[in-house]
């Protein structure tokens, strides 16, 4: 055999033999991989829509999906809502939990970002940004005070703290969450979010 | 071919061609990952899975490969072995698949695995190429270890998640952003640069 023939049957065979194994993997983790993250959403919409005994998608589409959360009569008790806004370095993908008329937010939970650790990171924190969001009143644009506050109580029913040092991060969730929720009203009036008979 | 004893092949890892310290190969996740004690150890695992594999295969395949198509035949034996410890991690290690994101596929042009495989495995046997591959991958993770123990200490007052510090302490969030590799890194190389000239003054 001549060298370049020797050296396109060895490419081949070794790319060939990759492809199988590759392949095979693939499979055989695929099913698992996929139930990891649908595990991971329905643990979210739990956290953010309390109550929750089952959920459905209701709506998606390109970076937007909408999950119905039901109680153990199966009626809709809230929406879990997963979308995501551009933060600081990366996007910041989050689950927000809203009342059916969308006008009270439950809670919000980020499920990842890429944030600066331990200055915008701390957006997942509870304790610096996250209880600011439980149970807000979101039926007009929800806004941020500054400077930052020690206690909840100290802030309007639709204000959110800024994290100090970290006000791109901040912005960056609010102006999602704000967008978003737009959004879901156009799609509630146009009965997008209604169960699918 | 080695000459080296066979314990000789494998402790040479450890210090005297340290990946790491002595080497500076596979710097890219060694400041990248190393923010937090757990990331660091899942980063030493792959990187271990896919040398000792990588080496495997190499070194007795290594008569068949020409030696012009010597450089894309290993990158494809590497690269098969890092998507399959991606796609393991994705499966049975979400939250840490997750945090190391892009880290884990980066491992394909990590310096030390292709390096190990042009100068050790495509010269020796199979036996030697797994010894010296062992000895390459512990003394990897053992300095990811040591670098992200200083990193999260310092960072956050954590270990392995675990508070260690006590409520005076007021963490160094410098520690766990870039530059905190690089400072804690260049300190760690004078220490053994140091330690080198120590012991090679003494003998």
């Amino acid at each position: 055999m001549n060298l370049s023939t020797r050296m396109v049957v060895v490419l081949t065979a070794i790319g060939l033999l990759s492809g199988g194994l590759l392949t095979s993997v693939g499979l055989l983790t695929e099913e698992r991989i996929a139930l990891n993250k649908q595990r991971e959403i329905e643990a979210a919409i739990i956290q953010v829509v309390p109550g929750t005994r089952s959920s459905e998608k209701l709506y998606e589409e390109k970076d937007l999906s909408v999950y119905g959360g039901k109680n153990e009569e199966g009626s809709l008790i809230g929406f879990g809502i997963l979308t995501s806004g551009i933060g600081f370095q990366d996007k910041i993908t989050f689950m927000l939990g809203t009342n059916t008329a969308l006008t009270k937010i439950n809670s919000l939970n980020i499920i990842d970002q890429k944030e600066t650790p331990g200055l915008g990171a701390k957006i997942t924190d509870r304790k610096f940004f996250l209880q600011y969001w439980e149970n807000k009143d979101c039926s007009i644009s929800l806004s941020l005070h500054r400077p930052a506050v020690s206690a909840p109580k100290e802030l309007g029913p639709s204000e959110i703290n800024t994290i100090t040092g970290a006000t791109v991060s901040s912005e960056a969730v609010l102006d999602a969450v704000n967008s978003t929720l737009e959004r879901l009203r156009k799609l509630k009036n146009e009965g997008k979010l209604s169960k699918k008979e | 071919m080695s000459t080296k004893s066979i314990r000789e092949e494998f402790l040479k890892g450890l210090w005297d061609e340290n990946p790491i310290f002595r080497q500076l190969l596979g710097l890219c996740p060694t400041l990248a990952v190393t923010n937090a004690v757990i990331n660091g150890f899942a980063m030493g695992m792959a990187t271990t899975f896919v040398l000792i594999f990588s080496s495997l295969v190499v070194s007795s395949i290594k008569k068949l490969i020409p030696s012009q198509v010597r450089i894309a035949s290993y990158i494809i034996i590497i690269a098969t072995f890092v998507t399959i410890a991606d796609r393991f991690m994705a499966a049975f290690f979400p939250p840490v698949s997750k945090d190391l994101g892009p880290y884990v596929p980066l491992i394909v042009v990590n310096c030390i695995i292709l390096g190990r495989q042009e100068a050790f495995s495509s010269k020796n046997t199979v036996g030697r190429s797994l010894i010296d591959a062992l000895g390459m991958s512990l003394g990897f993770t053992l300095a990811l270890l040591l670098l992200s123990s200083i990193r999260e200490i310092l960072g956050m007052g954590t270990f392995l998640g675990h508070q260690v510090m006590g409520a005076w302490f007021k963490p160094w969030i410098i520690m766990i952003l870039p530059p905190g590799a690089f400072i804690t890194l260049g300190i760690l190389l004078a220490i053994a640069l140091h330690i080198e000239h120590k012991t090679r003054s003494r003998s």
